[in-house]
């Protein structure tokens, strides 16, 4: 009901709502972390690999890095919109977050999935 | 006492400056109001606005030590020496410490900060419940001194087009009334990413307001409302799909 609040129709409300809804996902995402953390105390690279093993886990792990980055976007694309004026600088500076965030979103799923390139 | 004021008349001066006065305070002179009137009798250069002297009218409201507040309510004995007074931030300056507050009042006006209802006029009078009369507490006290809204960074940045606490809190003030018919419209005004959702919660508004207000508070509750009534649009339209 609340996803069906994100589009045009209101342009205001969407955007707040979003940071919001990400919010959300990063608090529960935190608090069952360090559930997990307390519960299993993982020790040594091992101990991590059997922790981020299940794919259920990764999948929610990358769900609370894709609310990150988004979260990040609107906050910093706030900051920008209230202290840069230069629509231009703005868009350039915006666009560098942009890129940034996407490649950390695409960073987190090659860690997670182990992905080797060579 | 020391006072520090900011001065500046644009007609003579090339840029303002800060002017130190030594006043004697007499007997019966317990607000900053007073010392100010004193101030005024010793060089009546020195432009400021003032009217009711009890934090009625919101007239004398400025940037003291730092802090936005009305002259006539601030002891004298509560404030740190040399008192520093400027006009109040985010607001062209007039002279000295009258700034022009046109854009603050076209930010109120654009809420329609009066009834709207379409019914014909009663008999008498337009009657609501003491529950309903008493969501109005705490938003109907509002004198529009423009404290608030000139602390509030928000505004800084975006004076041209967000609200503001005192306008977003007269516009929150109608949309509870039971006897106003344009909540939606009302909500609807505010949907601008600017107007609105440029309140993030800073708190500077709740800080200053001489009447202990908290536009912050009224601010969330607009935002919890416009979700309530989109969700339920969008229920009352699944409704009549189903039934076609």
């Amino acid at each position: 009901m609340l996803i069906e609040l994100l589009t045009k129709k209101y342009p205001g409300m969407r955007l707040w709502l979003a940071q919001r809804l990400s919010a959300v996902v990063l608090a529960v995402y935190l608090v069952i972390f360090a559930l997990l953390l307390l519960v299993k105390q993982p020790v040594g690279y091992e101990g991590w690999l059997e922790l981020m093993s299940p794919w259920w886990w990764r999948l929610f792990t990358l769900l609370f890095f894709t609310s990150l980055v988004m979260h990040a976007w609107l906050g910093v694309r706030d900051v920008f919109k209230d202290y840069i004026f230069n629509i231009k600088l703005r868009a350039v500076m915006q666009i560098l977050v942009d890129v940034l965030l996407i490649v950390y979103l695409c960073w987190s799923g090659v860690i997670l999935w182990g992905i080797q390139f060579s | 006492m020391k006072i520090s004021i900011y001065r500046y008349n644009p007609d003579v001066d090339k840029k303002p400056y800060m002017q130190d006065y030594e006043v004697e305070l007499q007997e019966g002179d317990q607000m900053l109001l007073d010392a100010l009137i004193r101030i005024k009798q010793q060089d009546d250069t020195l432009s400021l606005r003032k009217s009711c002297r009890e934090g009625v009218c919101g007239s004398d409201a400025m940037n003291i030590n730092g802090k936005n507040g009305l002259a006539c309510t601030t002891k004298l004995q509560d404030l740190e020496q040399p008192v520093v007074l400027r006009p109040m931030p985010g607001l062209p300056v007039i002279r000295d410490l009258v700034v022009d507050m046109t854009q603050f009042f076209e930010h109120y006006n654009s809420v329609k900060p009066y009834l709207v209802n379409d019914d014909p006029l009663p008999e008498t009078e337009r009657l609501q419940s003491p529950e309903d009369r008493a969501k109005l507490d705490g938003l109907y006290e509002c004198i529009m001194c423009g404290a608030c809204t000139t602390a509030c960074p928000s505004f800084w940045w975006n004076p041209d087009k967000f609200v503001g606490p005192s306008g977003l809190m007269a516009a929150y003030r109608f949309i509870v009334d039971s006897r106003d018919q344009a909540e939606a419209e009302r909500l609807e005004n505010l949907e601008d990413p600017y107007r609105l959702y440029r309140c993030h919660n800073i708190m500077n508004c709740v800080d200053v307001c001489p009447k202990k207000l908290n536009p912050n508070a009224a601010i969330a509750k607009i935002k919890d409302l416009k979700i309530e009534r989109a969700k339920e649009k969008k229920a009352k339209k699944t409704i009549s799909i189903t039934a076609v």
